[in-house]
């Protein structure tokens, strides 16, 4: 049982069934009366978000969300799997979990994997991944000011734009919550 | 203004809220208003159920100046200010600290609008004091007005049930709707009047309206609620009822009752017809610096 002192930002929580994280939080309270946290919920299964207001004294549930950190082992053209560092247990996992997870999932990689209820919900991949150009156009020397760009396709598969100087077999830092190129990894 | 953070304490907060402190005893003095320092520490707390005093020794720390200055009025001084500590037990938040600053002032023989007018002025020389632009407009409407455009319920028949699926009382039903549908939308400069009776605190109530309203406003500035005013209530006998129903709230709900304060009760009784505002000199600065909240002008001890 929470109390609503304990409301912070990611505080996991139990609401009509369904497991929420809180993303937003705020104490009022309005003139002469009771206090109140507003509140802004994401729900973890779905991503849909849900505004509640609670009055101090009113408790909020727990959820049975576990966060776990989780080597990526294979794909099998149906699941992919991962290994728990810790028991060496395996679980399978499937594309629409991953989701857009795939597109920075290396062999041996290690992710985030949250649980609710035993059943895995979602991926969460580290914020910067290094990936190897597997295929792009041959570099253009000296054009390094223009802010041109060409399509680089990576080791994962996944597509992205690149300045012109970019040669084909280097390694890429990308940012996996914008899907963008950040710079040659040396 | 620079970049510096509007979440964290700055140089640059502390430099605003001296120049904001600075200008408002200025508009306060050039408008006549003497400023009276009272004690912090009191023998009696705030009447408000949902007050919570911190305890200091044998007495409380105060949660306003309020009995004091009101004992002031009921000697004869007609416009008196006071700016200082004051302390809120379990408020924390972005907007809220256990301990903050209340400007309070009270000028015998006005109405509220006169003070809202002296609100808006007052607001102008703080803003002007840090070079931005006070809010363009400023609007004075009523909590029935304001909660009707925002939930289509109209308050004046409404019972707990319609305003909440909760099981509670009908004020924390109303502020529930109030804090959760009605607030968020608020901008600008806002006055909102006539409050339902059951939460007057020490305003006077009127019973010739569609409700019994309390003669108390809340001034809003940007959504963050700035300032409360009351036409006071110089009433003691119904001053007497009131402390006695706050203190059989508060005993319902588990918490110690607070004493009776004599000397301010007698002073209510002598009190010219008056209007008193406590205004949060914290929050308006942060408001006027386009602040995240009031952390930036303020000093706080690392644990608080």
């Amino acid at each position: 049982m929470y109390q609503t002192s304990d409301i912070r930002k990611g505080l996991k929580v139990e609401i009509d069934g369904n497991p929420y994280i809180v993303v937003e939080f705020q104490f009022v309270k309005p003139g002469k009366g009771q206090a109140f946290t507003r509140t802004k919920l994401k729900n973890l299964l779905t991503g849909s978000v849900l505004d509640r207001t609670f009055k101090t004294g009113e408790t909020l549930e727990p959820t049975d969300i576990e966060e776990k950190e989780m080597q990526y082992l294979y794909e099998d053209g149906e699941f992919y799997h991962f290994m728990d560092t810790g028991d060496f247990s395996q679980v399978a996992i499937t594309h629409e979990v991953v989701g857009d997870a795939k597109n920075y999932l290396l062999e041996e990689m290690v992710a985030t994997v949250m649980f609710y209820k035993g059943n895995p919900i979602s991926i969460e991949v580290p914020n910067f991944v290094e990936l190897e150009i597997t295929y792009c156009e041959p570099g253009v020397k000296g054009n390094t000011a223009t802010g041109a760009t060409k399509t680089a396709t990576l080791s994962t598969g996944l597509e992205v734009q690149v300045p012109l100087f970019i040669e084909q077999g280097e390694v890429l830092k990308i940012d996996t919550r914008t899907r963008e190129y950040v710079g040659r990894v040396n | 203004m620079s970049a510096a953070s509007t979440r964290a304490l700055s140089a640059e907060g502390l430099r605003a809220r001296a120049r904001v402190l600075r200008a408002v005893r200025g508009w306060l003095h050039e408008h006549g208003y003497l400023e009276v320092p009272t004690p912090a520490l009191v023998p009696s707390p705030a009447m408000e159920e949902h007050l919570f005093a911190v305890p200091a020794g044998d007495h409380f720390l105060r949660t306003s100046p309020e009995f004091a200055l009101k004992r002031v009025l009921a000697a004869g001084l007609p416009r008196i200010y006071e700016i200082g500590p004051c302390f809120r037990d379990r408020e924390h938040g972005a907007w809220h600290g256990r301990e903050f600053t209340m400007l309070e002032w009270y000028r015998a023989g006005a109405g509220p609008d006169e003070v809202m007018d002296e609100v808006e002025a007052l607001v102008a020389a703080a803003a002007a004091a840090l070079d931005v632009s006070p809010p363009s407009t400023w609007r004075r409407t009523t909590v029935r007005q304001l909660f009707e455009q925002a939930t289509g319920i109209d308050l004046a028949t409404a019972i707990a049930s319609d305003l909440s699926e909760h099981d509670e009382p009908w004020d924390d039903a109303f502020l529930r709707r109030w804090v959760a549908d009605v607030e968020p939308g608020f901008s600008g400069g806002l006055f909102v009047t006539a409050w339902p009776a059951s939460q007057a605190a020490l305003s006077q109530v009127r019973s010739d309206g569609p409700w019994p309203a309390a003669q108390r406003f809340e001034t809003y500035l940007d959504g963050v609620e700035l300032a409360n005013g009351f036409l006071e209530l110089i009433d003691p006998t119904e001053q007497r009822r009131r402390f006695a129903a706050s203190n059989a709230a508060r005993a319902a709900a588990g918490e110690a009752p607070h004493p009776l304060d004599e000397a301010f009760v007698r002073a209510v009784g002598r009190m010219p017809r008056t209007t008193g505002i406590a205004l949060g000199i914290d929050r308006l600065v942060a408001v006027l610096a386009g602040w995240e909240g009031i952390a930036p002008g303020r000093v706080e001890h690392p644990a608080d």
